[in-house]
């Protein structure tokens, strides 16, 4: 599987575009946080690259702002990045005999947005793997970086994501999503039991919503080791 | 050290520490039998999981933004059209009533 892995990584540069400009969006929106909490440009410029992680670096700095110290803005950030414990391990096979520095490259990029898209990408048909992971995830970072900065410079004109519904651009690719990987009825009740225990556990408030994530991706994996139909 | 460059260097090195668990672990979990299937219907699991959290919170907009999407998605099988036209309900939802 040597041959034209730049075929595949630029593949994943084209197909995350739409993901791409809903990151941009966001990443506008944190650059504007982030200047409130006394982040320079290269600070912001640093943290997209290092931590690369859009709802952990949002939580995080906006418990700064709260007034929050370093460790507490820390542990909320990684608690809403635990979810990537399961993500990276549902992707197994695209690591599989990959030297270190490609499984660590790899892992390092891979995020909600484009670790889903190289999966639902595969489910339509499409032969992608490592390198489309690769090549989407650094589209991504590179977008991340560059609205963040951007966000710091121009804070004062830029509008509240919610103002054009821009908000819900991931939901909808998610649900888009969703429907790729989608496997036929074999997927009906461990995916029931996901968003059942994610239903109860947030009106329950049994514990943080970053939590219900991971519960209800364990439940409903659990429920599918249990099936006979493979 | 100024706190940006703490908070972005702990949270890196943790985050990294979590990413490539997931894949240490994915190599050594059996390939055959319940870990693979459950493994192999986990991202379905976790994505419908995000986009229950996240609409746990939401209102009636974005549930029809939602349900919108869902046919969308069905019919079309397209993420750039599933996209604008979730946002573009949600929009008219928000702006319109």
């Amino acid at each position: 599987m040597k041959s034209h892995w730049y075929k595949d990584f630029f593949f994943g540069v084209k197909s995350i575009i739409p993901l791409a400009i809903g990151v941009g969006m966001y990443g506008l929106a944190f650059g504007l946080l982030a200047s409130q909490a006394g982040f320079s440009w290269t600070n912001i410029g640093m943290m997209g690259a290092l931590v690369f992680a859009g709802s952990a670096q949002i939580v995080a700095v906006e418990r700064i702002i709260a007034g929050a110290t370093v460790f507490t803005a820390f542990i909320a950030g990684l608690a809403l990045n635990l979810r990537l414990i399961l993500i990276t391990a549902s992707i197994r096979d695209l690591f599989a005999a990959r030297p270190l520095w490609q499984r660590a490259l790899g892992a390092h990029l891979s995020s909600d947005e484009n670790w889903a898209l190289t999966l639902a990408k595969r489910s339509e048909g499409f032969n992608v793997g490592y390198w489309f992971l690769v090549g989407s995830g650094f589209t991504i970072m590179l977008v991340w970086i560059a609205a963040g900065i951007l966000g710091v410079i121009f804070s004062s004109y830029i509008p509240d994501p919610a103002t054009y519904a821009i908000d819900f651009a991931f939901t909808a690719a998610f649900i888009a999503i969703s429907r790729s990987l989608w496997r036929g009825k074999k997927d009906l009740l461990p995916w029931l039991i996901s968003i059942a225990v994610v239903m109860i556990s947030t009106r329950l408030q049994l514990f943080d919503s970053s939590w219900s994530i991971v519960a209800g991706g364990l439940a409903g994996a659990a429920t599918a080791s249990f099936t006979r139909d493979v | 050290m100024s706190d940006p460059v703490l908070l972005t260097l702990l949270l890196a090195a943790a985050t990294f520490c979590v990413r490539f668990l997931g894949v240490v672990i994915g190599q050594h979990l059996p390939t055959s039998g319940p870990w693979t299937r459950a493994l192999n219907a986990l991202p379905g699991c976790l994505i419908v999981s995000l986009v229950a959290v996240i609409l746990s919170s939401g209102g009636i907009n974005e549930w029809t933004g939602a349900i919108a999407a869902l046919i969308v998605a069905v019919l079309t099988r397209n993420l750039p059209i599933t996209m604008i036209a979730g946002i573009f309900v949600v929009w008219a939802m928000r702006t319109f009533t």
